[in-house]
């Protein structure tokens, strides 16, 4: 399977990836977007199963027509040119609210593991399939036991005389698991750090189980992954025995680049409808309401602040750091900050009525959890750029 | 300038704000070392360079009325009537300070006047003198809390109790983490403000930052972070009345609040 199957026939790239600015590309993005709003509009059914489909359909549409491909390398069915031209079509996607920003972002962490680690002709057979739409992937990395202390994670996989590995163990918070055609799966094939290696994992193998997780914000986006002698190709492990947690590592400045601006354009589009729904309740002084909503304001933008300064140092080439932890502390802390304004100046709405609000309150009570607890951050900040030694 | 010239200026202008008494002599100090020339023709360097030195040595000058100056087209070198916080005015008076006491931080030739019969003159008035004066201002907060840092850090370090440095406890550790994590925050703010929106969020930002270092930083230092004869009280005054200066963080905070309820949007001020 050759990756150029997937791109339609008689494919012309709409700007030159290389040489086009910052602006053109923004420019030409949403001129295309425009014309294909109504094509592209979100349903309103709320289901996550409609959401994963509307994910499929838009990457679908926007690999079809090109932009899906910028930003990732030639070899693996991209259209080349910087990284950032990716965080400028996410942020067009985000700023119309056609996707949900947190799951069209799987994308940032899950293709450069592939491009850095997958073996041979992998990536570029593989890659097509997600950037398109037509395949999700998911991430098996925390397990019951292992949360924060990642490294301690025990899924084993075990070589075979025939060469191909036997997985058993269990994963848990992967997130579109039940979507899912493939899995970039950690598991334990030694003892400590060194002792982690990285499988690609097709979700259909016998002995893989899916099970859901109810939420508290009601969206079953979260799995459970049991794995029971599981078996896969030797051709499938990420990089060599061992790679595990490099990979683990390498993705970090992916997820807390281009992901989190993606994720602040959204927070940005729900700070908007705040501004709007306030104005018409009325319950609270004005300028008790101009100050929560200044201080939501002026911390969302200072992680936007400071994500597009990451976003320019990783265009200069520098290799992205312990110092991202600073924008994830930041990013978190908007987030929940945001929220808890919605809930203070829509008094009720919370509570009374099943709106949005309730969902974004909900589900921002985890950025404090998710990627990164906010004490492990904490903890990175200390060790890492204050020099404080071990705690 | 490149990053090398940029570097040996820091280190001369570092010199002279450790060498030289604060107040009128390192004004008479700076001048010598061409502060007028390089506000004139390298703002966007002087401003943040100048002005986080004197947060970071704890010095002081009477520079914000220049920088008002110069954006308002005006000759510098003269006064202004500032806009302080709840609608009060005060004057930075291009002398030492005369230690009347009434300001907190009673190294600072500051003068309240009164706002009725103040003349604020055209740079208090004009929008970008205004903003030009927030953004040197927060940059001189975030020196300032960056000197508070060091200094609890410093103390975390050294000082010892249950038998290990208390910079081994995560209680204290964090602390000092969210100090940092305030003060990048508000940098990067500080990097945007170009616009008056820019320099007004990214005053508060610097705002809120030196006063969440101020806290921290003082609960690490314990005891001797109380005491007069240790240089945290200065960083902690001048923070304080450096916040209130052309607007404090919680009066910014609920202009920005009131603008964009007002224009029912949020403006995307950082781009790619």
């Amino acid at each position: 399977m050759s990756p150029t199957s997937l791109v339609p026939a008689g494919f012309v790239p709409p700007v030159d990836g290389k040489t086009a600015t910052v602006e053109e590309f923004r420019a030409a993005v949403r001129a295309w977007l425009d014309e294909h709003a109504a094509g592209l509009a979100k349903p309103a059914d709320h289901s996550l199963d409609a959401e994963v489909a509307q994910l499929g359909k838009v990457r679908r549409a926007l690999f079809d027509a090109g932009w899906m491909r910028y930003g990732w390398p030639v070899e693996a069915g991209g259209l080349g040119g910087p990284d950032v031209l990716r965080a400028v079509l996410g942020e067009e996607v985000a700023a119309r609210d056609l996707t949900d920003a947190t799951n069209y972002s799987l994308v940032e962490v899950l293709a450069p593991t592939m491009i850095s680690y997958a073996k041979g002709e992998l990536a570029a057979e593989m890659l097509p399939w997600l950037l398109s739409g037509r395949e999700q992937w998911c991430q098996g990395f925390s397990e019951p036991g292992s949360g924060s202390d990642l490294a301690s994670l025990t899924t084993r996989a075990l070589q075979r005389e025939d060469g191909a590995w036997v997985v058993n163990g269990q994963k848990v918070w992967t997130s579109l698991a039940q979507y899912a055609q493939r899995c970039v799966l950690l598991t334990r094939t030694a003892p400590g750090h060194a002792g982690i290696t990285a499988f690609f994992v097709d979700m259909d193998t016998p002995g893989i189980t899916v099970r859901p997780l109810r939420t508290m914000h009601g969206v079953d986006e979260f799995a459970e992954v049991f794995f029971d002698d599981v078996v896969v190709p030797h051709e499938r492990m990420l990089g060599k025995e061992g790679d595990g947690w490099s990979l683990a590592m390498d993705l970090l400045p992916y997820e807390r680049s281009t992901c989190f601006w993606h994720r602040i354009t959204y927070l940005f589009t729900r700070l908007d409808r705040l501004v709007a729904d306030a104005d018409t309740d009325g319950s609270e002084p004005t300028a008790t309401t101009d100050a929560a909503v200044g201080a939501a304001y002026l911390a969302l933008h200072t992680v936007r602040c400071r994500s597009r300064n990451t976003q320019r140092r990783l265009a200069a080439g520098a290799n992205l750091g312990p110092e991202t932890s600073v924008d994830k502390i930041l990013l978190a802390t908007a987030e929940q900050l945001l929220s808890n304004t919605a809930r203070d100046v829509l008094p009720g709405v919370i509570e009374l009525a099943d709106s949005d609000w309730r969902t974004e309150y909900l589900y921002s009570r985890a950025a404090t959890i998710y990627g990164g607890t906010a004490e492990i951050q904490r903890n990175i900040v200390a060790r890492r750029l204050l020099n404080l030694g071990k705690d | 300038m490149d990053a090398e010239e940029r570097e040996l200026l820091a280190e001369a202008l570092r010199g002279t704000m450790t060498a030289t008494p604060a107040g009128a002599a390192l004004d008479a100090a700076l001048a010598e070392v061409g502060w007028e020339d390089l506000l004139a023709q390298e703002p966007e360097v002087a401003v943040p360079l100048v002005f986080s030195l004197l947060g970071e040595t704890g010095a002081h000058a009477s520079l914000v009325n220049d920088v008002l100056l110069a954006a308002a087209g005006q000759p510098v070198g003269g006064t202004v009537a500032l806009p302080y916080a709840g609608g009060r005015q005060v004057v930075w008076e291009r002398a030492d300070a005369g230690g009347d006491g009434g300001v907190l931080d009673a190294a600072l030739p500051l003068r309240a006047v009164d706002p009725d019969a103040a003349d604020g003159g055209k740079a208090a008035a004009d929008p970008v003198a205004l903003a030009a004066g927030r953004r040197a201002l927060g940059w001189w907060l975030v020196g300032t809390g960056r000197a508070m840092l060091d200094l609890a850090r410093t103390h975390a370090l050294d000082r010892t109790q249950f038998g290990k440095p208390i910079a081994a406890f995560q209680a204290v550790r964090h602390r000092l983490a969210e100090t940092y994590v305030a003060l990048e925050g508000a940098e990067a703010t500080l990097t945007v403000a170009e616009d008056e929106l820019g320099c007004l969020l990214a005053k508060a930002a610097a705002g809120q930052a030196a006063l969440d270092a101020a806290r921290h930083c003082q609960q690490v230092l314990g005891g001797i972070g109380f005491t007069a004869e240790h240089a945290l009280h200065h960083h902690i005054r001048r923070a304080l009345v450096l916040d209130g200066l052309l607007g404090n963080t919680r009066e910014l905070t609920r202009q920005a609040g009131a603008l964009i309820r007002a224009q029912r949007a949020a403006p995307r001020l950082a781009q790619l």
